[in-house]
């Protein structure tokens, strides 16, 4: 193992919608920063979504720009593929040690060609497309992933040789090792995010038992226009469903699965996913079982009674019982609580189970920050000062707090980006404030750093 | 129709069970997931809203209570974790008590130790009362009812079943006579002619032919949601052996007077094991010994949802069919020993004092649902809803 030692102003861990605005936001201001990111691709869960709520944003299209300015930034280093160990206090500052895992390809050398992934032989599950398409074992994670280098998937790899031989700029590297690095970081933002509670979570809901029972997920990749079928299709015999379910609930708000709280975003994709469903299945009938509508943020309850003038069924019920019935389709065991309170059983062909939010890593596996009994980050000020943590020069942002969505994660990350800069004092080298008060004028920066102040560029316009 | 609110309710049927309905957030899933729950009985969400908004009145009058056969399905998949199958649980005890005038069931759910104490005292009296009326020990051969003269045994008896029959039958008019109005079945739709009759005749085989002697539902659907177990382990079968047990013994014990009375024979007539009365209590008592013995061994393991938690309650009804079984049993050791022993004696004095307990107490005690439910599962096979549409 290689040895590398860096210092820096600011260590970014998760380089999701959250962490790419923190980076941003202190990167502006002219600290230095390492955004760290243990996938192969930046824009963690929100570039594989394939519209925002409630603006109906195409989430590539907003998601990317943010990508590629936080990747092309002067004061942002982006590591991809790279592990926290660990993050200890030192002095004022922090040790990090940092595992580049090995992508047996070279960074420096990939020119994100693809000839390696064409000339692959292998076919694997594609985990960005919710297993639903194929990748290589060569490959490049997703067409819009940043950066666009390959990696090879070393588990599924059978060792051809063929991908070394396509390489036109010899990049392929099978003796590659995975890289420690120590990290000198005068403070640390935690943006790690989170995962969906399991498919499988609730066994009543025969999720990864019957393959016509899908996340919510895996829906957002079928509504994409670059997802696994280019069209929604029910994956058991790609049909087109014309009979959606929507189950909310179906991993939040349930002791049982140990998740009590609110995910607070499922109702609104649920709602934003039917409307599109709407466009792409005109003829499909699109129920969506709740238990309460919970449209709170700014817009979204105009968005849901939207959704219900479409004529979006909405059913007051808790799905009790999911049953697979020999052709595909669904069962789903309900009381009708607003009208006599019978018990049916309604036919489905399609079933999205409305997953919840559950901490996408443990921080304490790296950093000695307080969680809640939930594990999420936990903030000795959570009403006044959200982003806070219990060790100062530590900051939070994002889904690593609690479920929230993306308008709420950007604000955070933004504002946790602040917390910071106040902490870090004022930014080496940082530039004395003209005498008129404007710190940089747009006309200045050069035409190559366009790229870089895209998509923040609006706040200096503004 | 006016509804008349009592705030009292929640907190009175709370001191029934450990149940948290407080908590639900009526998302109807424990109704959903019931495999017993069609369209002429939906529970438990509904029944749970009437305690939670104090509708005492609807809540006694709900045959769903008698329905369910606390599979723990609801309990197992509450997303507030509520507790919904011990809420029935405890609505059930809630409704022997409010069903029994006399107050003394009651006593016996809500004070252990004083239920525990009428209960001990209560065989010792009939025990005490018994044992001043002895007669000899015969040394040579366990002579029981010379010891204990069968003419008592038969008149105490009788005199308890008649009071029990009382107390009995006060219950089940007090709730049928709920049921029957929340329902809307009147005499006419029991007995207003020729149809209704058929009606009522095939509901009244349903509810205690099929559903009670037979377990239907509870074989079939309650099992079908359970974790697989050895079959000698399930529920249905426990509850049954442990039923047809106790049916068999009293039937025994009745034919066994019976026959006497006929003069075919007298009780306490040494007689092979083979004959058919005698036969029948042996069987009858294995059974019995296995469905308690078993049952009480699943609420100690907490085998299942049901039985994680138990109210002493459940520990008196299964003690006291236990202890009659097991001493019913030792006694019939006891007379094939060679030599008459003499602890024997003591056995039938306890075993006649326990039995005799048992059925006193029957109308008092988890015991009543042996009515109350058949009851319930009359109405319900009756579906005049169905049949008025």
């Amino acid at each position: 193992m290689i040895e590398q030692r860096i210092d820096i102003d600011a260590l970014v861990v998760g380089a999701g919608i959250a962490g790419l605005q923190s980076a941003l936001d202190l990167a502006d201001r002219g600290y230095s920063v390492l955004l760290v990111e243990r996938e192969a691709s930046i824009g963690g869960k929100m570039i594989a979504l394939s519209k925002v709520f409630p603006t109906m944003d195409c989430a590539s299209c907003i998601t990317t720009p943010r990508m590629s300015s936080a990747a092309h930034h002067d004061n942002i280093t982006t590591w991809t593929y790279t592990d926290v160990d660990s993050i200890t206090p030192d002095g004022a500052a922090f040790t990090a040690k940092l595992t580049r895992k090995a992508r047996y390809v070279d960074e420096d050398l990939c020119i994100g060609c693809r000839l390696c992934e064409y000339a692959c032989p292998v076919e694997l599950p594609h985990e960005f497309e919710g297993n639903m398409g194929a990748r290589r074992a060569a490959y490049i994670p997703f067409g819009t992933a940043i950066p666009q280098k390959a990696l090879i998937d070393i588990d599924g790899c059978v060792y051809c040789g063929k991908c070394e031989k396509a390489c036109p700029t010899d990049a392929i590297d099978f003796g590659q090792k995975p890289v420690s690095v120590t990290v000198h970081a005068r403070s640390v933002v935690i943006a790690t995010g989170f995962e969906t509670t399991p498919l499988d979570a609730k066994k009543e809901y025969q999720g990864g038992v019957a393959a016509n029972v899908i996340s919510a997920l895996d829906m957002e990749r079928l509504l994409s226009p670059n997802g696994p079928y280019g069209r929604v299709l029910r994956p058991s015999d790609g049909k087109i469903p014309d009979n959606v379910a929507y189950v909310q609930c179906a991993g939040s708000r349930d002791e049982t699965l140990g998740v009590p709280y609110c995910s607070r975003v499922c109702c609104m994709y649920a709602i934003k996913q039917t409307m599109l469903l709407s466009g792409s299945l005109p003829l499909a009938d699109i129920t969506v079982y709740y238990m309460d509508i919970r449209a709170f943020g700014k817009g979204y309850e105009q968005f849901y009674q939207t959704a219900r003038s479409m004529g979006i069924n909405f059913v007051k019920a808790k799905v009790a019982r999911i049953e697979e019935e020999p052709n595909g389709d669904l069962k789903l065991r309900v009381e009708i609580i607003e009208e006599d309170g019978r018990v049916s059983e309604m036919a489905h062909d399609l079933v999205v189970l409305s997953v919840g939010l559950k901490p996408g890593d443990d921080p304490r596996r790296f950093i000695g920050v307080d969680l809640d009994q939930y594990g999420f980050v936990a903030s000795p000020e959570p009403k006044l000062d959200a982003t806070l943590t219990s060790m100062p020069g530590v900051a939070a942002a994002g889904t690593a707090i609690g479920p929230k969505d993306i308008v709420d994660s950007i604000m955070e990350a933004s504002a946790a980006a602040t917390k910071v800069a106040t902490y870090l004092g004022p930014p080496p080298n940082s530039p004395q404030p003209a005498d008129d008060g404007v710190q940089i004028d747009i006309r200045e920066i050069e035409a190559g750093d366009a790229l870089a102040v895209a998509g923040h560029s609006e706040v200096l316009r503004g | 129709m006016a509804v008349a609110i009592d705030p009292t309710l929640l907190p009175e049927l709370q001191r029934y069970g450990a149940f948290d309905v407080a908590a639900c957030f009526n998302c109807g899933n424990c109704t959903a997931v019931c495999p017993l729950t069609d369209d002429d009985a939906t529970f438990p969400r509904r029944i749970i809203r009437y305690a939670q908004v104090g509708m005492k009145a609807e809540l006694l009058a709900s045959k769903e209570l008698w329905t369910c056969y606390y599979c723990g399905e609801c309990s197992e998949t509450c997303p507030r974790q509520a507790e919904p199958g011990e809420f029935m649980a405890a609505a059930r005890r809630y409704a022997i008590a409010s069903y029994d005038k006399t107050r003394l069931a009651r006593t016996m759910y809500l004070q252990p130790v004083i239920g525990t104490a009428i209960a001990v005292m209560l065989a010792a009296v009939f025990a005490m009362f018994m044992y001043v009326a002895h007669g000899p020990q015969d040394g040579s051969t366990l002579a029981l009812f010379k010891f204990i003269p069968s003419e008592l045994i038969h008149s105490l008896g009788l005199a308890i079943m008649i009071v029990v029959g009382l107390a009995g039958l006060a219950g089940i008019v007090t709730m049928a006579r709920r049921i029957a109005r929340s329902e809307g079945v009147g005499w006419g739709t029991v007995f207003g002619g020729r149809a209704a009759l058929g009606r009522s005749a095939r509901a009244l085989w349903i509810a205690l032919g099929i559903e009670s002697l037979g377990q239907r539902r509870y074989r079939k659907d309650c099992e079908s949601v359970q974790e697989p177990v050895a079959w000698y382990r399930r529920r249905w079968l426990l509850h049954a052996l442990t039923m047809w047990g106790f049916l068999g013994l009293f039937g025994a014990t009745i034919a066994d007077y019976g026959l006497e009375l006929l003069g075919t024979k007298a009780t306490g007539t040494p007689v092979p094991i083979w004959y058919p009365v005698r036969l029948l209590g042996t069987v009858a008592g294995a059974m019995l010994i296995f469905g308690t013995t078993m049952l009480i061994l699943n609420r100690l393991q907490q085998a299942n949802r049901s039985v994680r938690k138990s109210q002493s309650a459940d520990w008196t009804l299964l003690l006291l069919l236990w202890l009659t079984g097991m001493s019913g049993f030792v006694l019939e050791l006891a007379l094939y020993l060679p030599q008459a022993p003499t602890w024997g004696y003591w056995v039938f004095l306890f075993h006649v004092a326990i039995a005799m307990e048992l059925v006193l107490l029957a109308p008092f005690m988890k015991l009543a649902h042996v009515v109350y439910r058949p009851v319930a599962l009359f109405f319900y096979a009756l579906k005049p809803s169905t049949s008025a549409g």
